[in-house]
């Protein structure tokens, strides 16, 4: 199990390049978004390790209210855009 | 037994999320590809750990955690990468094969 | 030191350079979440659960702040100016990104060597992690602490969102109270968000209650399972687009808690009930745990709840008359 957990940390580096360089702002979200699910990931192998269930607790709020975080960016990001006239008319 | 089935499995996600990198690292695609492969590979992968790690267990409490942080994000995860990307198409960010399309 | 902690300490000390040196405003917020997301599982892994499920509750809430400021500096003209003239020359990039890598770096080998050799005050640390269960109950000596020895922080820190909803309503530019039909978000027409929050406000309000009702038990309590609920409220807003909450009746709502959450631990504390040898002393413990927690959780759902009605919900939209 301590592979599966150097490993998942070692994936949390591309996403953080991602991050880094990505030429748009939604190439930084879409970063974002995995690493909040690899974080979940890694919670979830390290409380199996340890035989702890009272991690499990954090890895549920972690996915409830990371998740909101994202979706709000999106949306204010799509909104300014569509009021200064650059968004897609329906 | 049942120990070795589930280092599998568990290495069977590990596999599909490392695909997921070489998606997201594809340099002539563009963010809708990117998103497209990773988001889908890397729901696939936590699903597959998932399952792994509730057969290590067995029927337990920690079970039952494990399956409700699973329908969370069997839930949560595509539709976080489909807001993302409607945001991304409504507010004009164009695919690079289209751009061309239009100049020619 | 455990390993893992060590790799995600210098993910954390990367990030919090990427965000304080970053160009754009937007990227500040995006390096500001994974910055956050990363600190709240070093807390958890640095054997502090409770603060670790706070600053991920906290961590959504503040990018959506973020965001509506950013907004706001960018409606007005200024936030391009800024950054016009924030270019600079490239050595010195170079040496604005190498001296706090140093330091983090300096920082990071001093705390990974720092071994705490013996406390020097060891008899309030046995007092209150011997006797917490004996003086306040409950199983989580957090909770203890600050439901029963630190009850005055408590009560303060209340006073404090007190002051911050009534601060934002009374400073707030708009007059309306309400938002007018025809301009809710884009993603009410959307079939999945309606789908999706069909089964996920379910088990956000469920895990609510968990938190709010298990939170002498393990870890958890009344602060989370109020930004829980109001996490429901504000997908209630924003993704589906439902504005059809009374604002004025959960100000004076929020009163009434706030006065129920100074009377309580006055009735139970100040005046000694708890600590009376008599043989009902357990389940009055539980009960006024049970019912401070329930307390601060509607306190925090109401305060939220206000704040991002007034904030974002109200203030996010252009006026009539000003035009688009």
């Amino acid at each position: 199990m301590n592979i599966v957990l150097a490993i998942l940390l070692g994936l949390l580096v591309p996403y953080g390049i991602r991050v880094a360089i990505g030429p748009s702002v939604w190439d930084r979200l879409l970063g974002m978004n995995l690493i909040a699910s690899k974080i979940i990931i890694i919670i979830m192998v390290y409380a199996s390790m340890n035989g702890a269930t009272f991690l499990l607790d954090f890895a549920i709020i972690y996915a409830l209210s990371g998740f909101i975080g994202t979706i709000f960016i999106a949306l204010f990001l799509s909104e300014r855009s569509i009021r200064k006239g650059r968004g897609k008319k329906e | 037994m049942i120990y070795i089935l589930s280092y599998i499995i568990i290495g069977l996600g590990i596999l599909f999320m490392l695909f997921g990198v070489i998606g997201l690292f594809q340099r002539k695609r563009d963010f809708y590809y990117r998103i497209l492969i990773a988001c889908k590979v890397d729901t696939v992968g936590m699903i597959t750990i998932g399952i792994g790690m509730a057969l290590r267990h067995g029927i337990s409490f920690f079970t039952g955690k494990i399956f409700l942080i699973l329908l969370i994000i069997v839930v949560l995860n595509p539709f976080v990468a489909h807001i993302v990307t409607q945001a991304a198409y409504k507010s004009g960010f164009i695919s690079v094969y289209k751009r061309k399309d239009g100049d020619a | 030191m455990n390993n893992l902690i060590i790799v995600l300490l210098v993910f954390w000390i990367i990030s919090s350079i990427w965000c304080v040196f970053a160009q754009k405003t937007y990227r500040v917020i995006i390096f500001f979440g994974v910055f956050s997301l990363l600190t709240a599982a070093i807390y958890l892994f640095l054997g502090a659960p409770d603060v670790a499920m706070a600053e991920a509750g906290i961590s959504a809430f503040t990018t959506i702040f973020f965001i509506v400021c950013v907004e706001k500096y960018y409606s007005r003209g200024e936030g391009l100016k800024h950054e016009m003239a924030t270019k600079t020359n490239k050595p010195r990039k170079i040496t604005r990104y190498i001296f706090p890598f140093i330091f983090c770096v300096a920082l990071l080998v001093l705390f990974l060597n720092f071994a705490p050799t013996g406390y020097v005050v060891t008899e309030l640390r046995d007092q209150y992690l011997q006797m917490f269960m004996h003086d306040v109950g409950g199983l989580n000596a957090v909770t203890a602490i600050y439901l029963g020895y630190r009850v005055y922080d408590t009560l303060f820190e209340a006073l404090l969102l007190v002051v911050a909803v009534v601060a934002v309503i009374h400073l707030s530019w708009y007059e309306k109270t309400a938002v007018s039909d025809g301009k809710h978000s884009e993603m009410e027409r959307s079939r999945m968000a309606k789908f999706t929050m069909r089964i996920i406000c379910p088990i956000i309000l469920l895990f609510g209650t968990y938190l709010v009702l298990n939170g002498h038990i393990s870890a958890g309590g009344g602060f989370l399972g109020g930004l829980a609920f109001a996490s429901f409220i504000i997908c209630r807003f924003l993704v589906l687009g439902i504005y059809d909450l009374p604002i004025e009746k959960a100000i004076r709502m929020e009163e009434i808690v706030f006065i129920n959450i100074v009377i309580l631990p006055i009735l139970a504390i100040f005046t000694g009930i708890m600590y009376l040898a008599w043989d009902a002393t357990e389940i009055f413990q539980n009960i006024y745990l049970i019912a401070m927690s329930g307390l601060i959780g509607m306190k925090v759902t109401l305060g939220f709840f206000v704040l991002f009605y007034r904030y974002i919900a109200i203030e996010r939209l252009p006026e009539e008359g000003e035009g688009e």
